[in-house]
């Protein structure tokens, strides 16, 4: 053993650890030869005495007679806390639990009215589709509007949006393309209402949507309402027009 | 009815700590009693040591066992034992009671006399003479000027007598840290404990064992 490797075991051999017998002999063997090692663990065996002098003075010690009264005091006080902050800890999370069933229950309930609501128009459009059209005098002004309406190629598209976004290509698949559309874009807009009794049976045929602004008085043409303060104001208008060019259907946008 | 109560403490005190804290997690009180005349001797010196106070040593064990009353069920005896639990219970609360002392220190407090750093006020090497009360309140002056890592190491293996293996559960580090730990803090022991002197002929002797290993 030399001096380095020596000095890694020191301590151990000054404080009596357990190790090798064979490492402990060649460590002390090396001590018989080399004085400043002798020295080391000389110095490290005074270390570890001093130590232990110290460690049994300090053995009896122990904390005062006032720690022990104070903590059996706070013992028998937290045995009647304890059971009422277990209570109502326990109400707490039982409140919590019922909060959120509700909250679902209601969020649910909300999700399915909204998709029935949504429905509703749908459905009443179509009974009116599957019934034969009695001809009125609403109807006869729907007849005038169509003529009225300008062709595809005369519509005076809005000039603040881009044109891509209003010109689309649509295949009319089904009644309610409509309502996605909505969704989507996040407008207000009534169903289509067609312009003449053939144009009902052509709107499945696919055609073209294209937004126009009309007088506001355009409204009572539909049977819809109009406001009378805004009467000389314009409304946004989406006008179906079909292959040929002819307008089919319309619907108001909001 | 006193005679009943005696040998019921006597019964639960064969029981090891972790079931006695099972029963004061309970509400026995004679439980908590037992453990705390069981550990708090281990916690109020470690205390005492680290920081040289007694009183922060009652504080200390104070705050550990209502820290056990607390937080008790997240004693986990798979992970060590009860003792060491407490202990780094112990080590945490001395930790920032010495934290705070230091900051109201900075804030202009004067060092008194037992609390000044430790330096050999004779050329006589203090260890020499294990029989005087000087040469013990040497060593204890000087444990306590080592670093808190230093401190730690030689409170909880040299003076408490726990093994490496606890010691380390207690500091939350590997074995090897706290062997080399150790072996720092005892040479720093023994510079600091031995005379100026004695010092700089051990400084030469160094220079001539380094020699030696090259």
């Amino acid at each position: 053993m030399n001096c380095q490797k020596f000095e890694t075991v020191v301590s151990e051999l000054a404080r009596g650890q357990m190790m090798a017998a064979e490492q402990r002999a060649e460590a002390m063997a090396h001590t018989d030869g080399c004085d400043d090692c002798a020295a080391r663990l000389r110095d490290e065996e005074m270390l570890t005495r001093g130590l232990q002098s110290l460690a049994s003075q300090m053995e009896p010690r122990e904390a005062s007679r006032a720690v022990e009264a104070n903590l059996l005091a706070a013992f028998r006080a937290r045995q009647v806390v304890v059971p009422i902050a277990k209570r109502k800890s326990n109400t707490r999370y039982w409140l919590a639990a019922i909060a959120a069933m509700l909250l679902i229950a209601i969020s649910i309930l909300a999700f399915r009215w909204n998709n029935r609501s949504a429905n509703e128009p749908i459905e009443a459009r179509r009974r009116e589709q599957a019934q034969p059209p009695t001809p009125d005098v609403n109807d006869k002004s729907k007849e005038q509007f169509a003529r009225d309406i300008p062709k595809a190629d005369d519509v005076d598209v809005l000039p603040q949006r881009p044109k891509p976004k209003h010109v689309r290509q649509v295949n009319l698949r089904r009644a309610d393309t409509a309502q996605v559309a909505n969704h989507v874009t996040k407008e207000i807009a009534t169903d289509f209402i067609p312009l003449s009794y053939m144009s009902a049976s052509s709107l499945q045929d696919g055609g073209q949507i294209i937004r126009v602004q009309l007088p506001r008085s355009a409204l009572a043409n539909f049977g819809l309402p109009v406001n009378m303060d805004r009467y000389n104001e314009k409304v946004k208008a989406d006008v179906l027009y079909g292959v040929d060019g002819m307008a089919r259907a319309i619907r108001f946008v909001q | 009815m006193t005679a009943d109560l005696h040998r019921r403490m006597n019964l639960k005190s064969e029981l090891n700590d972790s079931e006695l804290l099972r029963l004061m997690l309970a509400g026995d009180e004679e439980a908590f009693a037992l453990l705390y005349r069981r550990r708090q001797g281990g916690i109020y010196r470690f205390a005492a040591q680290m920081s040289g106070s007694d009183s922060i040593g009652d504080d200390i064990t104070q705050e550990v066992f209502l820290f056990l009353m607390r937080e008790g069920h997240t004693f986990d005896s798979s992970k060590g034992t009860l003792s060491a639990f407490l202990l780094g219970v112990a080590r945490m609360y001395v930790r920032r009671r010495l934290k705070a002392e230091q900051r109201l220190e900075l804030l202009g407090d004067t060092l008194d006399d037992d609390d000044a750093p430790f330096s050999p006020q004779s050329d006589m090497c203090p260890l020499e003479d294990l029989t005087r009360a000087e040469t013990i309140e040497s060593v204890r002056k000087a444990i306590l000027s080592l670093p808190e890592k230093h401190r730690e190491v030689i409170v909880l293996c040299e003076l408490q007598g726990v093994s490496y293996a606890e010691t380390a559960e207690i500091l939350g580090c590997a074995i090897g840290t706290v062997r080399s730990r150790l072996h720092r803090a005892r040479a720093q022991l023994l510079t600091m404990l031995r005379p100026a002197a004695d010092v700089e002929q051990r400084d030469s002797a160094t220079v001539k064992s380094a020699r030696c290993f090259a």
